[in-house]
Order: C-alpha cells, then sequence, then structure tokens
C-alpha cells in the first residue's frame, strides 16, 4: 500500500526540539522537584518558552507547499509495524495549535510562578505542567491516529494530576477522578474509530486514511465518525459528557486557564479539524457534530446564568464557546471554528488568569456575592476581566467579534438555519451572562464583610476552593508574575481577530490555504452583514438586561437583597444543572458499583473462589477414590486380577477369534 | 482309550480352574490360597494334555512339564514368604497384612 | 467315557475338598486325592511320563513341602485362627465373578469349533508297546532336548533362581536382635502398627 505522507518529508531538529523540550522539562522537574525548589519555577518556564521560541523558528517549514499537494512538514520517527509508521507533521493546523499550545503555555507557566508561590508542591506543579505540554504537543503533532491517541491519554492523565493537585481535598480528587473516567470514555470512541480505520484501509496515518476516505462505505465512515466525535465530545466538554469540566475548576487557576480553557478541551475541535476529509464526506455525521455542538453552547450558556462561582461561570462559557467551536468545525465550516478557538484561546486565558488575579487577593474568594466594588480596588484586573468579556461578547472590533460571527453564518452557508438561529441566541445570552458577572464583581460595594446567608449563600463553607494554607503571612513573589502575562494577554484578546478581517484575502485565509478540502456552498438568504447586525442586537439586548439587573444604581444600592432573592429563587433545574449528573450517577454510576458488589460479594468468593475450590476438592475426591482401591488386602487385588482377567475372556468370546 | 470329546476336557479344566480362583478369593488362609493356586495350575495342565492328544503333537507335553516345573519354583518360594511373614504372627490370616495398605 | 467321569468326579469332589476344608491339613489330603486322579486322568491321554512326573514332583514333593509348613506355622499357641473378616464384601462379587467366568467359558466351549478327531486317535492306539510311543518317555525326551532346548534351558534358569531366593529369604535376619520372644513380640507391634496405621 502507498504511504501517504501530508507534509514534505525532512529532518526538522526543530519541530523535535518544540516536541521534546517540555518532556524534558518534566523529567527533570520530577527527578529533581525538592532540590530545585524555587528554581523549578523559571526552568519550566524556560523549557516551555524555547519550545515557544522553536515552534516560530518552524513557521516556515510549517507553511510550506510540496508537490502533490503536501503541506508542512514531515519528520518521520519511527517505522515499525506496517501501517503504523508514527512522525511529526507540522501543517499550518498542527502550527497554529503549537503556537497557542507553546505562547499561552508560556505566559501561563510564568504567571504561575507568581500564583503557587509558597505552595510546598512548587516544582511538582511545573512539572505537570511541562508534562501537559509535552502531552498536547504529541497530540497536535503526531501525523497519525496512534500517536494522536497516546497523545489524547496522556492529556487526560495530565488533566488528572493537575486537577487533583491540592490532592488533600476530598473535592479536588473527586472531581480528577470524574474528568479521567470521562475521558476514558472519550478514548474508548477514538479506539474504536482507529480500529474501523485500520480494517478500512489497513494504516493509521493520516495521510492514508485520508487519502482512502473515499472507499469507507457509508456506514463505515459515518461509525468512524461518530466514534471520534465521542472522543472529542468527552475531551471538549460537549453534551452529554461535559459534566467534568465545572468541577475541575477545583484545580489551581493557571491550570483551568491552561487546560480548561486554551489547550485540552480544544482537543476535539482540533481533531474534527484534522479529519476534515473524513467529515466533508458524510453529511449526516456534520449534521450530529453540528447539533450537539449547537446544543452544548446553549445549554452552558443558560447554565451559566445560574453559577455563582466565578471559575464555574468561566468553566460553562468555556463549554458553550467551545460548543460554538464544534459547531463550525463539525458543519464544515473549518476555519470559522479554528478562528474562534484562536480568538478563545486568549480571551478565555485572559479571563481565567484575571479571575486568578482576584481570588489571589481575596484569599481564595470565588463566590461573586462576596465580591463587588473591585473595580477600585483590583483596577488592573478590572481592566483584563472587562476586556475578556468585551471580546466575548462579540462586541465589533474585538477578537472575540470576528470568529464568532465566521461560526455564525457558516451555519448558515452550510445549510443549517437551526444551528444559525440557536447561535445568534446563545451569543445574546453569552453576552448576559458574562457581564453579569462583571457587573457583580466589580461594580457597587465590597460585599467581602456581609454574613454568608445574607447574600443567600447556602453553603458558604463550599465556596473558595483553594488549598494554599497560612499562606497571606510570608513573603510573596513579586506581583509582575501574574501581572505581566494578563498585561501582554489583553493585546490579542483585543487585536487578534482583526486577522481575519477580510474574508478571502485576510491573513487567516491565507495561512489556511490547502488545508480544509473547499465545501460548495450555495448562497445563503440572509447576508452577512445581516447577520452581523442581527448578533450585535442581541449581544446589545444581552448586555443592557444585565445591566439593567444589576448594574443601575439603584439594584447596586440594593444589591444584598437582590442576590439574596436570586439566589434562593433560582429554579431547581438550574441549580442541579440540567439533572445530567444525577442522570449519569443513575445510568452509570449505579450500575457498575451494583456490579462490583455482585462481583466482590457473590461472584469472587462463590464462583472463582468456589470453582478453585471445587477443582481442589475434586482433585481430592478423586485422589480419596484412587486410594480406597489401595485396601492393601491380598484377597482385594486378586479380585481385581480376576475381574480383569474375565474382561479379557469376555473380549475372546464376543470380539476375538471364537465369535 | 478313552473316547471323550474335547469339549467335556475343556468343561473339567474350566470347573477345576474356577474351584481354584473361588479358592484364593474366598480363603484367608495363607496356605489354602497357595493350594488353590496349585489347582489352577494343575487345571491348565489337563488342558494342554488334552488337547495335546488331540493334535497328537507333543508340544503339549513339554509345556505341562514346565508348568508343573515353575509351579513347584513357585510353591516354593511362595511357602518360604508365608513362613516368614506369619512366624510370629497371631493369626495365620491374609487380612493381617495390609501393610501395602495406601 | 466311564472313566472319563469318575476321574472327573474325583477331581471335582477334592477340588472342592480342598477350597473348603477347614483346616489346612485336610486340604493337603483332598489335593493327594485330586493330583492322584489327575495323574490318572494323564494316563488316560496317553501321558505316561507326565503322569509319573505328577506323582514325583506334585505329590511327591510340592505337597510334602505344604505338609512341613503346616507343621511349622503350627507351632505357635493358637494355631490358623483367623482374624475378623476384612472383606467380608468380597463374596458375592467374587461369586459373580467366578459362575460369570464359567458361563464365558462355557459359551466359548460351545462356540468353539467341533472339528478335529476325538480324543484318543486310533493312530496313537496303534503305538501302544512301542518303545517311542506318543507320550513316553523316550518321544518326550526327544522333543524336549531337541526342538524344545531352550525352553529346558530357561526353566532350569528359573529353579535355580528360586532356589537362589528361596535362601536368601530363608537367612534374612530378624530386623531386632535380642531373644526370640523379644525380637517376636517386638516385630507383631510393629505389624500391628502398620495395620493400625493402614486403618485410619
Amino acid at each position: 500500500m502507498m504511504h501517504h505522507t501530508m507534509g514534505v518529508d525532512g529532518s526538522y531538529p526543530f519541530l523535535l526540539a518544540v516536541w521534546l523540550l517540555p518532556l524534558l522539562g518534566a523529567i527533570l522537574l520530577w527527578a529533581f522537584g525538592p532540590q530545585l525548589g524555587r528554581l523549578g519555577g523559571p526552568l519550566g518556564c524556560a523549557s516551555v518558552g524555547l519550545a515557544f521560541l522553536f515552534t516560530v523558528l518552524s513557521w516556515g517549514a510549517g507553511t510550506q507547499h510540496g508537490d502533490g499537494g503536501a503541506l508542512g512538514a514531515h519528520q518521520g520517527l519511527v517505522s515499525w509495524l506496517p501501517g503504523f509508521d508514527l512522525g511529526l507533521l507540522l501543517d499550518p493546523l498542527a502550527l497554529l495549535w503549537a503556537l497557542i499550545i507553546t505562547g499561552v503555555g508560556f505566559l501561563i507557566h510564568v504567571y504561575s510562578i507568581g500564583y503557587m508561590d509558597g505552595d510546598r508542591a512548587f516544582a511538582r506543579f511545573f512539572a505537570y505542567l511541562n508534562f501537559f505540554v509535552f502531552a498536547m504537543l504529541t497530540l497536535v503533532l503526531s501525523d497519525n491516529f496512534v500517536g494522536l491517541l497516546i497523545g489524547w491519554g496522556l492529556v487526560g492523565l495530565a488533566s488528572y494530576f493537575l486537577i487533583g493537585f491540592w490532592f488533600e481535598k476530598p473535592s479536588a480528587v473527586a472531581a480528577a477522578r470524574k474528568a479521567f473516567v470521562l475521558n476514558v470514555v472519550g478514548d474508548v470512541g477514538i479506539m474504536f474509530a482507529i480500529f474501523v480505520m485500520f480494517a478500512a484501509t489497513g494504516s493509521t496515518g493520516f495521510g492514508d486514511v485520508f487519502a482512502h476516505a473515499g472507499s469507507f462505505g457509508t456506514a463505515a465512515l459515518l461509525t468512524v465518525c461518530i466514534a471520534l466525535f465521542v472522543g472529542a465530545a468527552a475531551k471538549s466538554a460537549q453534551i452529554p459528557l461535559h459534566t467534568w469540566l465545572p468541577d475541575a475548576m477545583e484545580g489551581p487557576t493557571p491550570v483551568s486557564a491552561l487546560i480548561h480553557a486554551a489547550t485540552m478541551v480544544t482537543a476535539g475541535v482540533y481533531l474534527i479539524a484534522r479529519c476534515a476529509p473524513l467529515w466533508s464526506q458524510s453529511a449526516d455525521a456534520q449534521l450530529l457534530v453540528g447539533t450537539i455542538g449547537g446544543l452544548t453552547a446553549l445549554v452552558g450558556a443558560i447554565l451559566g446564568v445560574a453559577q455563582w462561582d466565578i471559575k464555574r461561570i468561566l468553566a460553562y462559557s468555556t463549554m458553550s464557546q467551545i460548543g460554538y467551536m464544534i459547531m463550525g468545525v463539525g458543519i464544515g465550516a473549518y476555519e470559522g471554528g479554528v478562528a474562534h478557538f484562536f480568538t478563545h484561546a486568549f480571551f478565555k486565558a485572559q479571563l481565567f488568569l484575571g479571575s486568578g488575579l482576584i481570588i489571589h487577593a481575596l484569599a481564595n474568594e470565588q463566590d461573586v456575592r462576596k465580591m463587588g466594588g473591585l473595580r477600585k480596588r483590583l483596577p488592573f484586573a478590572f481592566v483584563a476581566m472587562g476586556t475578556g468579556v468585551l471580546a466575548i461578547c462579540g462586541i465589533p472590533g474585538f477578537s472575540g467579534f470576528f470568529s464568532k460571527d465566521q461560526v455564525i453564518y457558516g451555519a448558515l452557508e452550510h445549510g443549517h438555519p437551526w444551528l444559525y438561529a440557536v447561535g445568534i441566541v446563545t451569543a445574546g445570552i453569552t453576552a448576559y451572562y458574562m457581564c453579569r458577572m462583571l457587573f457583580i464583581a466589580f461594580l457597587g460595594e465590597y460585599r467581602g464583610g456581609v454574613d454568608p446567608s445574607d447574600l443567600g449563600m447556602r453553603h458558604p463553607e463550599l465556596a473558595g476552593t483553594t488549598a494554599h494554607d497560612g499562606h497571606e503571612e510570608h513573603a510573596h513573589a513579586p506581583a509582575w508574575y501574574m501581572n505581566v502575562p494578563v498585561g501582554i494577554l489583553i493585546v490579542p484578546t483585543v487585536l487578534i481577530g482583526w486577522l481575519m478581517f477580510g474574508g478571502e484575502t485576510s491573513p487567516w485565509a491565507h495561512f489556511f490555504a490547502g488545508q480544509f478540502p473547499v465545501a460548495h456552498l450555495g448562497a445563503p438568504g440572509i447576508s452577512e452583514l445581516a447577520t452581523t447586525l442581527m448578533v450585535l442586537v442581541v449581544v446589545l439586548i444581552g448586555i443592557g438586561l444585565a445591566y439593567w439587573r444589576y448594574a443601575t444604581a439603584s439594584a447596586l444600592s440594593d444589591a444584598v437583597p437582590r442576590l439574596r432573592e436570586e439566589s434562593i429563587r433560582m429554579p431547581a433545574v438550574l441549580t442541579n444543572l440540567f439533572y445530567f449528573d444525577a442522570a449519569i450517577d443513575l445510568l452509570f454510576v449505579r450500575p457498575a458499583q451494583l456490579l462490583g458488589t455482585v462481583f466482590g460479594r457473590f461472584l469472587d468468593p462463590h464462583v472463582i473462589d468456589g470453582g478453585v475450590r471445587d477443582v481442589a476438592a475434586g482433585a481430592r475426591w478423586l485422589g480419596a477414590l484412587t486410594r480406597s482401591f489401595q485396601t492393601g488386602l491380598v484377597r482385594a487385588y486378586a479380585l481385581f486380577v480376576v475381574f480383569g482377567a474375565l474382561l479379557f475372556l469376555a473380549y475372546y468370546a464376543f470380539a476375538g477369534s471364537l465369535r | 482309550m478313552l473316547q471323550v470329546a474335547i469339549t467335556n476336557y475343556i468343561a473339567l479344566s474350566a470347573t477345576i480352574f474356577f474351584v481354584g480362583v473361588a479358592g484364593v478369593l474366598l480363603r484367608r488362609n495363607p496356605l489354602i490360597m497357595l493350594m488353590s493356586i496349585e489347582l489352577m495350575w494343575n487345571a491348565a495342565n489337563l488342558l494342554f494334555l488334552a488337547f495335546a492328544r488331540m493334535w497328537a503333537n507333543n508340544a503339549g507335553h513339554i509345556f505341562a512339564f514346565l508348568v508343573i516345573t515353575v509351579a513347584a519354583a513357585e510353591a516354593a518360594i511362595g511357602l518360604a514368604i508365608v513362613v516368614i511373614v506369619f512366624r510370629d504372627a497371631k493369626n495365620v490370616d491374609v487380612d493381617e497384612v495390609a501393610g501395602l495398605r495406601g | 467315557m466311564i472313566g472319563f467321569l469318575f476321574l472327573a468326579v474325583v477331581l471335582i469332589a477334592s477340588a472342592v475338598w480342598v477350597v473348603t476344608a477347614k483346616k489346612p491339613v485336610y486340604s493337603v489330603v483332598g489335593l493327594l486325592a485330586h493330583f492322584a486322579a489327575l495323574a490318572a486322568m494323564y494316563v488316560s491321554l496317553s501321558a505316561e511320563f507326565l503322569g509319573v512326573v505328577q506323582i514325583i514332583v506334585y505329590s511327591g514333593a510340592i505337597l510334602v513341602l505344604f505338609v512341613f509348613v503346616i507343621a511349622l506355622l503350627s507351632s505357635g499357641v493358637d494355631p490358623f485362627s483367623v482374624g475378623p473378616n476384612r472383606l467380608p464384601k468380597a463374596a458375592v462379587p467374587a461369586a459373580l465373578l467366578v459362575l460369570g467366568s464359567l458361563a464365558l467359558t462355557a459359551y466359548g466351549v460351545f462356540k468353539a469349533p467341533t472339528v478335529g478327531p476325538r480324543v484318543g486317535g486310533a493312530a496313537i492306539a496303534a503305538q501302544a508297546g512301542d518303545a517311542n510311543a506318543f507320550g513316553s518317555v523316550a518321544d518326550f525326551g526327544k522333543a524336549l532336548f531337541t526342538v524344545h532346548l531352550l525352553p529346558f534351558e530357561i526353566t532350569a534358569l528359573v529353579l535355580m533362581v528360586a532356589v537362589i531366593g528361596v535362601i536368601l529369604l530363608a537367612g534374612e535376619k530378624p530386623p531386632l536382635s535380642g531373644s526370640s520372644e523379644q525380637a517376636a513380640k517386638a516385630r507383631r507391634e510393629m505389624r500391628e502398627a502398620i495395620v493400625r496405621a493402614g486403618d485410619e
């Protein structure tokens, strides 16, 4: 079978360096953590920073166009079983992801030096972060599904380590476990897809599989797409496998920023974008993925309205925005979906890091009901969060505006009017709850001294989930470790969207030339300008609503009773998160526990152990039976001899010569 | 000479033989067991000689002769063993020597 | 025919007597009668030499050996008492087996081909009085030392082995030294211990 690679074959040492430097950092930090102490931070930053540098230096290799439609750079690694060759591929898609992973990752590493200062497992944190960067790079740089799956699994593992970083907290451990188990469901989906792909094409390399995409047959192709999407849904927190993401906020804020906003949860988007040749040939799969993406966007936004924990608000907003991305790449608007990933990485990281500034300053307070008036107390945080909110709302000119409109209009272009409508409505809801967060946290009077029950908090002890103890007493790392990355991120949050300005002639389109299959689109009824205006109107309605409820002068003065009212009156269906957790518990967790009990109490001791015991008893019985013949009595033996002789006699009488 | 059908000799020989078998199985005195074994030998001998006469072939005589010899040797050794085992026994009873019991 | 029947009756009766007699001495007497009848039967089958050999070897040597052993073993206080029957359930299967074997033999007998000369052919009868007649010493010796020389030599070997064996057995030292009474008692106790161990 001809071996198709997607990139220009060659030797790319920078590419290898990009991939392996974070691993080196992780190993060093793991091995020498206690000895390194505070040096662990700069070491972790250095490895990722160098990786970012080399990624930038690989720009040329990553965007080169070779003959035969080859795009990007291909570095073969190991050629072992036929069909299982492993290698690295750096094409524009992978390059984009690699830049975000290493670039935003580097900024978050620097931030973490300030945030995690004083934590007794300082070096271990950076080891895990470096390991995560390595795993994510494995995922995006692989040129075959097996490497991708390896990276997929390792990323899940890194997420488990990092969510449960403060493992003394039982809630963190439970959240880590929940995330991991749901991720494994996704892993199985991808494995299954690999089986089908291998059976159909005899190879797991991207080039081979995509070259033979036409020969799958509709059923097999749909199966592969659905199986891959199960993986993507688990990793990217799409319905119904999304329940782990809000709980994952138990991890430190830099973790939430890096993993659960910018990179890991976008792995599903990457997967679908990477497998564009497969998806483009199955309209059913596209409809399914698009629908679930749209649904997730909507549900995430609705649930975001009901949250009080600032990180959970951001978690649901992440879920919702990724819903947009999945919807985009699902229905075929690859450039739009990927564009939204790009802008989202910046403004969501910005939002999380900004919230980290708040949490850090308020000594681990995360409930917005106990915030308020932070505009005067933490002006820098206000500016940072403000720009992030403006970007996510899609205010014209800010980054989110360009990418979100591409996705929404792309839904219409590819013939999904319902998803188009969902996208617009969700944009409005997004504006509402993000501004709600902004207004409640930053405007009005500081409510830090107010009694929690006056604010309607039923379990104030559950607010504030970090585990720094005695953090406030000792000397701090300089604040610039945390402020500089946030400040740096303001720039792309605001401006990066302009790269997409210009549609076909934008730098963005130019960057991705040749990457995605081109779809033939009919002319939709509504123009792009009309779409933009509709979205803008809806967004402004959302902002206005939030302003009216939370930011008017009367609202601010009555903040405490109003917040209490809202807390108490929150519908149960929202506080129980549409009962997804309850459903999963009933459908899967309880039966699994029951199965475990059955095995542990009955099957294991009676059937399995019992089987072994019965075998032993049988052997013993047989031995006893045989021993019973050894009476030692001569006469008994003589009896047996005669009996045997009789048998001989009988044989000769009936079957032998006397017959 | 006797003009008797060979089947009579076969029946007679079989009868003596199985009387000997019954003796071996049912008696507990070792000497009587050995005597029963002698009966079995002799029954076989009788049959050998009967067939030798029928086919007018010497080989039967030779074989019977060898049987007598071996029977004698076996009786000697068997009796020696009986003597040794039961020299100081309480009962001369083969059921008492169940030393090979497993 | 009458002679055959008479001898047959004697043979069977003496065999049954041997097997069922209460005391071994009585069995020996029965065995003697059995051997005598057998010798007569052999002679009637024109096997005169073997008839004589039967009397000499069996009645003269082996029976005497039996008598000696009986005498030896009855030197104890309680000769030939028997212990409890440890295989009481042997009677029925033994009987069944014997009867079954008899039945099978009968079946075989009646299925056997009836061709062949009746016992006592005229040719043999015609040889009566000839020194080399069938069954005579000369005839037998000629066969033994020419045609069947190898079995003869092997039989000699067997006899030698038997002699050596008996010498070794008889010369076996008792396991425990000391007076014969103590040794006998110790041997008895050992034997009982073995039996007891076997019962568990």
